[in-house]
């Protein structure tokens, strides 16, 4: 118990997160980012790659995130994020803050924002500006 | 934070569409360790009970979750009206506080599966294996309606066997290729463990490895869990072999000893409330103690001007008048 006084004087730790929709396997940049982010004081709940909508939705659910955080490489990431926003919905757990990452071209991430996706990073966007992003996302919503 | 947890309390025993989302809202307020955490267990004390709550732990990536996946596999076939909750416990970073929660990756099949409730944890820095906030997520996966609930811990090592108190049973996950059995006994984990489970027995050496530990149980003396041979099972969580066997053989356990372990609940009850409240009063004395900070205590101390246990009760006095 003597060390979880570093843990006492703080608020929890804040929790997202990462998977994968969608066919395409590869996950390097997924669990990139999910390592960026425990290293910034997240809980990562990490789901793996190849997951459907409603798996995403109900594992956000269950774990209580406050971001959920999807990757794409395929292309269906409208089709893909609207039924992950309608699934939460459904489970009264619209509020969640969700980003994206991936390669999606410009008009789509206009799109993805008009939708409610709160911030879509493309590749090349450094860890920093990740970390930062999600961090004033977070404050923005306990403002409101 | 101004949530309404007895309006969570009873959306979480419903059948709404927020069930979910309030049983886990309840979670993260149980696992935060504020005074509404406290509340939280008080209010649920008196909550339903899963019928078995069952402990695994052992070395790391001895296959822990994978044994989870194929256990909720064949509850599910089996007793299709069957809720089950698990509990997956990772370690926090000690350098960032975060942490990478990844059980859940090699239990995702049932993600679609509405009668199964699984919810990954940090230990943000508890000792013994578990998170400090595993009792109150245990209720909570009982007011939920969860019969049985699967607790996965931290790969211990030794000492860390927190989990005895929690689970009904405890298995001690091992594979080949970890140590031999007399590293094992030395780790304490033979006293722990009410069932042994080698798994990964489709590797070579794990055959051997489960002979030698049928050897040293029946070593044992005077065993106080009086395991027999029974309770040292070969399995393969990627073959699906001897996984049937393993349930079976813990629902002929459940049976014979469900009153007794109730009884043993009930009694443990009061150890968590108690450690849960002494843990809030640590966490206001941490607070005030960096409050006091200002006046410098340890200079007045060096300097003689005042003693420890003066300090120590002016802290009390502190937290208990600064009550928020
Ligand atoms: N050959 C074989 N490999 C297995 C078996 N069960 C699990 N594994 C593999 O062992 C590795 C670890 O499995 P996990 O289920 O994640 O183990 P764990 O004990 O939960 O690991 P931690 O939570 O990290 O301590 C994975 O690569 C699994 O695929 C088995 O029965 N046979
Ligand atoms: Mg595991």
């Amino acid at each position: 118990m003597a060390s979880s006084i570093a843990f006492a004087a703080q608020h929890p730790p804040v929790r997202i997160l990462i998977g994968k929709v969608g066919l395409d396997g590869h996950d390097r940049g997924a669990k990139y980012v999910a390592h960026v982010l425990r290293d910034a004081g997240y809980e990562v709940i990490y789901t793996g790659i190849r997951r459907a909508p409603e798996e995403i939705a109900e594992a956000a659910v269950q774990e209580d995130v406050a971001v959920v955080g999807l990757s794409f490489l395929s292309g269906a990431h409208i089709a893909l994020f609207r039924r992950v926003i309608e699934q939460l919905r459904r489970r009264c757990a619209g509020q969640v803050v969700l980003v994206g990452g991936g390669t999606i071209p410009p008009d789509d991430v206009r799109t993805l924002k008009s939708m409610g996706v709160a911030e879509v990073f493309t590749p090349g966007t450094s860890a920093r500006t990740i970390v930062d992003r999600i961090g004033q996302l977070l404050d923005k919503r306990q403002v409101a | 934070m101004n949530v309404d947890v007895e309006a969570l309390i009873r959306e979480a025993g419903t059948a709404g569409p927020g069930r979910i989302r309030a049983a886990a809202r309840l979670m993260t307020i149980a696992e935060g360790g504020s005074g509404a955490a406290v509340n939280v267990l008080g209010k649920l004390a008196g909550a339903p009970e899963p019928r078995l709550v069952l402990g695994l732990t052992g070395s790391p990536g001895s296959g822990k979750s994978s044994l989870v996946d194929r256990l909720l596999q064949h509850c599910r076939a089996e007793n299709p009206d069957s809720h089950i909750g698990v509990i997956a416990v990772d370690p926090s970073s000690p350098y960032s506080n975060g942490a990478f929660l990844g059980d859940r990756v090699r239990m995702m099949r049932h993600a679609g599966d509405p009668n199964i409730f699984i919810r990954s944890a940090a230990t943000r820095g508890h000792i013994g294996g578990l998170a400090a906030g595993v009792f109150g997520m245990l209720k909570v996966m009982g007011l939920a309606g969860c019969d049985i609930v699967l607790i996965e811990t931290v790969g211990v090592g030794q000492m860390e066997i927190e989990i005895e108190s929690l689970a009904d049973l405890v298995l001690i996950v091992l594979a080949p290729g970890q140590g031999d059995a007399m590293q094992f006994q030395k780790a304490g984990l033979m006293e722990a463990g009410d069932v042994f489970v080698v798994n990964k027995g489709d590797c070579a050496g794990a055959a051997e490895f489960h002979a030698q530990l049928m050897a040293s149980v029946r070593l044992i003396d005077h065993d106080r869990k009086q395991r027999g041979p029974d309770s040292v099972r070969l399995v393969s969580a990627r073959e699906d072999d001897g996984i049937a066997e393993l349930l079976d053989y813990l629902d002929r356990r459940r049976d014979a000893e469900a009153d007794r372990w109730l009884a043993r609940r009930r009694t443990r009850l009061g150890t968590h409330l108690r450690a849960a409240v002494l843990e809030l009063a640590q966490r206001r004395l941490e607070a005030e103690w960096s409050a006091l900070a200002d006046s410098d205590p340890v200079g007045r101390v060096l300097r003689g001007e005042t003693g420890l246990a003066e300090l120590s009760d002016a802290l009390l006095r502190h937290a208990a008048l600064n009550n928020v």
